[in-house]
């Protein structure tokens, strides 16, 4: 069965069952209370005859029938019914068949009053009386009973209107849902045909459809961006790893060709360097896509960073010094505590530092700084180098975006990279600015990176823990 | 000075390999190929030191480690694994691993830990050593201060760490990155020469007006203090 009928059949028979519930409610009301008074009425009136004949005999009986008939109000019914089924005496013009074959007791009959051109439904008692004749007394159901007669009719008519109105609201409705869930999934369809450039439509009425569409959007947007980043980083892994492997395989070729083993020792020292560093790059890579995946998050913990920029900035001095440039550290006030995972973080302002010391010693002094602010720390790293120009910073964040390609040593250009992967790791980014001159790469860390900066963390004694 | 070593790892080529260099340097190499078998080995307590691989068939090594130290066996644990990233050495440290060293390795480098996480085990044994010395030099580790020939050196905080710890591996090769993650707590790999310049500037201050220098660099390897 399809969903649309299925919706239909559904939204027809919720419909069905309210107006059924609200119907036979006022069914019930209306029925039930006049059908009340009047059987109270038709006994009273039936157990009045009945008492008279037991204490004065017929003759008393007939005397009240007369008076009944008299003075009683004109929709009264009473008669007395042979053995042979006519009326010995009464106000009834004709007896219905059905009051013949009929014992003592409460009953609805149609039946004609003298006088009157139509049947009447009435609601009559009989009692027997001696010699097989019937003592029959009632009254006619009047105005309450024939309402109640359109009514049950009226409602019945209502009831299948509004299972009819139901099935029609239900098909209107699936067909709506139906026609906006098929759009989105048609776009589901071609993308598993792995056409990512399809987007769900999505109107200017803002409604569930369109947010729902909306967020599918972002999200195939997001994972074309990680599709790109994955391809453009297979190809430069491919790519960047064809030098110091055909390095690698060189030396390997010359150590095994060497003939004095001094030379070779030499060659094969080479060989393993290469290597390592081939490994390095490898574990780098391998890093970045850890730290992208917030793998790391199990082993987050308050620290100082303060203290932890100060003694990485103590390891690169002597560097710094050896490049004749000066590594000054701008020490905070006070502790800065950030709960967040300290060797990965370490890597990341050791990533700077080393970034600042290969590309930007040139200029002079190279600056540490650790600035909090209520809710962020900046940790920035600012040399007098030449500089990143605007237009090139995002290449130079890249994975293998080694800007002067020129250069053959150190550094696979992943240092960037996984320094802005581990700011991500902590909700935070890694900014690229200019120093004037120089660059000047910040890292921007909220103080709690599992809790946004917006919900205002509260530090548990983070200052006196540490 | 012989000691037994029980290696854990599951391929072949590595535990031949590791087995016969362990046995050169003259210790007694007992080997198991999974997690099981080695757990069951390894819980009579008997062993000075633990190799273990962390991927390995049946139970893993980072289980192995857990369970031992569960049932309050302390013997020191070297885990090795082709598992690089900052955060799973971290995680090995936490169960309760003596050290950790990514593949692929030098042997040097793990003889260097081998012999480091022994020597450790040695000086538990002996608790009686206040006073640092090797050849005319002396540490004095309360105080902080260091002599050689008599002669007060100065040395900065870093370098003092750095040169305790060399002291306390005396005659043994250290490598880089064991001085990384020993002297600074930091487990990741520089791509600078960070730590050959601090060595060096400690070889300055240590060695500078000396006959016989005391801070060696081994080739390939790392450094040694030796006398």
């Amino acid at each position: 069965m399809s969903t649309t009928l299925r919706i239909a059949l559904l939204a027809g028979l919720l419909a069905l069952v309210s107006n059924l519930a609200v119907i036979g409610f006022i069914y019930y009301r209306t029925h039930d209370e006049a059908a009340a008074t009047l059987r109270q009425q038709v006994m009273e009136q039936g157990k009045v005859l009945a008492d008279v004949y037991r204490s004065g005999g017929r003759p008393a009986l007939d005397g009240a029938i007369r008076d009944t008939m008299t003075y009683a109000d004109p929709q009264t019914a009473v008669a007395i019914i042979g053995q042979d089924g006519g009326q010995v005496e009464g106000n009834l013009d004709a007896i219905p068949p059905s009051l013949l074959k009929s014992r003592e007791g409460y009953r609805n009959a149609l039946i004609r009053l003298r006088g009157q051109t139509t049947p009447h439904e009435a609601a009559l008692t009989m009692h027997e009386l001696a010699g097989g004749q019937w003592l029959v007394s009632g009254r006619i159901a009047g105005e309450g009973l024939a309402i109640r007669d359109t009514l049950e009719r009226s409602l019945l008519i209502a009831l299948v209107f509004a299972g009819l109105l139901g099935l029609l609201c239900g098909l209107i409705l699936a067909h709506y849902v139906g026609r906006r869930i098929g759009s989105i999934a048609r776009v589901a369809d071609r993308i598993s045909a792995r056409d990512l450039t399809q987007r769900v439509p999505v109107s200017r009425a803002d409604d569930a459809f369109d947010r729902l569409g909306r967020q599918i959007n972002a999200m195939l947007d997001r994972i074309s961006a990680l599709m790109e980043e994955l391809r453009l980083l297979t190809d430069s892994l491919a790519h960047d790893l064809r030098s110091p492997v055909s390095r690698l395989r060189s030396a390997a070729h010359a150590a095994a060709q060497a003939s004095d083993p001094r030379e070779q020792e030499e060659l094969f020292g080479s060989v393993i360097r290469q290597a390592d560093s081939l490994m390095r790059i490898l574990t780098t890579v391998l890093e970045i896509s850890r730290s992208e995946a917030l793998t790391g998050r199990r082993q987050f913990a308050w620290f100082d960073v303060g203290e932890l920029s100060n003694e990485l900035t103590e390891m690169y001095d002597p560097l710094a010094e050896e490049r004749s440039t000066t590594l000054v550290y701008d020490r905070p006030a006070w502790p800065v505590p950030l709960f967040g995972h300290r060797q990965l973080l370490a890597q990341a302002i050791s990533n700077l530092i080393e970034n600042a010391l290969r590309y930007g010693a040139s200029g002079g002094e190279i600056r540490v700084r650790v600035e909090p602010s209520e809710r962020t720390i900046r940790v920035e790293v600012a040399d007098r180098g030449p500089g990143i120009p605007p237009e090139r910073r995002d290449e130079a964040r890249r994975r293998f975006g080694r800007l002067d390609t020129s250069r053959s040593d150190e550094g696979a250009g992943l240092g960037l990279a996984l320094a802005e992967s581990i700011a991500h790791l902590h909700n935070g980014q890694l900014l690229l600015e200019d120093n004037r001159p120089g660059l000047l790469t910040v890292l921007v860390l909220p103080v709690h990176a599992e809790r946004p900066p917006s919900s205002g963390a509260v530090q548990p004694e983070a200052s006196a823990a540490i | 000075m012989g000691r037994k070593i029980l290696l854990v790892e599951d391929d072949k080529e590595t535990a031949a390999y590791l087995a016969k260099g362990l046995t050169q340097e003259g210790h007694s190499v007992e080997q198991a190929a999974n997690g099981q078998d080695g757990l069951f080995r390894a819980t009579d307590g008997s062993f000075d030191l633990i190799v273990l691989d962390r991927m390995l068939p049946v139970i893993d090594g980072l289980s192995v480690l857990k369970a031992l130290r569960a049932a309050k066996i302390q013997t020191p644990v070297l885990i090795l694994s082709a598992l690089a990233s900052v955060g799973d050495r971290i995680e090995g440290l936490e169960c309760g691993s003596d050290d950790y060293l990514t593949k692929p390795f030098s042997f040097a480098e793990l003889l260097a830990r081998v012999n480091a996480l022994l020597r450790r085990r040695e000086a538990r044994v002996d608790p009686a050593e206040h006073r640092l010395s090797v050849g005319d030099l002396e540490i004095d580790p309360l105080s902080r201060s260091v002599r050689r020939a008599g002669k007060k050196l100065d040395l900065k905080p870093r370098e003092y760490l750095l040169l305790e710890y060399f002291a306390r591996n005396e005659g043994r090769v250290v490598t880089r990155t064991m001085l990384l993650e020993q002297v600074w707590d930091y487990h990741f790999d520089p791509g600078t020469n960070v730590i050959d310049v601090h060595v060096s500037r400690l070889r300055r201050k240590l060695d500078e007006g000396f006959d016989k220098p005391l801070l060696h660099t081994v080739r390939g390897a790392g450094y040694m203090l030796a006398a």
